[in-house]
């Protein structure tokens, strides 16, 4: 006795492809017979739901669902690279102010200080040159000196 | 064997079927309705202008595949209309319930559409002559321009592929 006919020999059958040996074999076992008509019987199945049923249709909501993580990383990729965009090449292509020396910086330190406490109140002579007082109206006054102006003033001109 | 029969019979005898086969090849109504519209178009000019054929069904049948394999070259903006569609939009089941829907489950039934759809076009096409359209291997073959080998050797692979959709539920 032959041996029974696999599923693949079967569909052969149905598709007119069976060798002479597969059709006889198929002819003479009721086991073979039997799952012959039931595969007829699933094609009849899958064509009736092909002819007679509506496709289903993929979920929309399911695909938002299944995207939508992929999405949020993708944005997030894109902002990341922005950024990086704006920080690296946009840094790289605009020309940067150029920064102060620090010997700039102590000439504008001396000029504010000479304004400041200059008595002569010419800054740039107190800060640049002290050249020696030529006219003693010019010599600096002293802390004593005004003192004893002031009292001068308030007695009278009496010591 | 038919060159003369009129454009309104023709459309009689041939639009559901040509509807049904361009709704399976394309798996969008509208879309397979306006392919059949064009094809019976097409049919009114070679029947006015040009020689009409001898087999009106196997030459509609021709033009149809035709049609629907242009139009799937043409389409991605069909998967986008799906993916777009709303899900309050597709039919419900109790809706349309015909004997195949009573006899055979929701999960089954959307396991055979997306078997059918995982197949290559051309087993897609052969399938859908040979066994939902019961024409014979040769008619097949006639439509597709294929040889009678060659449509049993896609019919052999598509039985093989759509069986293994239903699994061991017999």
């Amino acid at each position: 006795m032959s041996r029974c006919l696999s599923e693949d020999a079967l569909a052969r059958v149905l598709a007119e492809l069976a060798t002479d040996g597969e059709r006889a074999h198929l002819a003479s076992c009721a086991a073979c017979a039997r799952r012959s008509r039931r595969l007829r019987h699933d094609l009849t199945t899958i064509t009736g739901v092909l002819r007679d049923t509506p496709e289903p249709r993929p979920r929309a909501t399911a695909f938002r669902r299944r995207w939508l993580p992929a999405a949020v990383g993708l944005s997030a990729v894109a902002l990341a690279l922005l950024l990086w965009v704006e920080v690296a090449v946009w840094r790289a292509v605009t020309p940067v102010p150029p920064t102060m020396q620090p010997q700039d910086v102590a000439a504008i330190l001396a000029d504010v200080s000479a304004s400041l406490f200059s008595l002569t109140g010419s800054p740039a002579t107190a800060a640049t040159t002290s050249p020696a007082p030529a006219d003693p109206d010019d010599t600096p006054i002293t802390l004593e000196a005004m003192a004893q102006e002031l009292d001068r003033t308030l007695t009278g001109g009496e010591p | 064997m038919e060159p003369s029969r009129s454009p309104d019979s023709l459309v009689d005898a041939h639009y559901g079927r040509l509807r049904r086969l361009c709704r399976l090849l394309l798996g969008d109504l509208e879309e397979a309705e306006d392919v059949v519209q064009d094809v019976f178009l097409k049919a009114h000019e070679a029947a006015r202008f040009g020689q009409p054929p001898m087999d009106w069904g196997a030459w509609l049948t021709r033009v149809a595949v035709n049609a629907c394999h242009d139009r799937r070259r043409a389409g991605g903006w069909m998967r986008f209309r799906f993916w777009s569609t709303p899900v309050e939009d597709t039919p419900l089941a109790a809706e349309m319930l015909g004997p195949v829907d009573a006899a055979v489950g929701a999960e089954t039934r959307r396991r055979i559409w997306e078997a059918f759809r995982a197949l290559p076009r051309r087993q897609q096409e052969v399938f859908a002559l040979r066994y939902v359209e019961e024409q014979s291997t040769p008619e097949v073959a006639a439509a597709l321009g294929l040889t009678a080998g060659s449509v049993k050797r896609h019919l052999y692979r598509a039985i093989r592929q759509l069986r293994r959709s239903l699994g061991d539920r017999t």
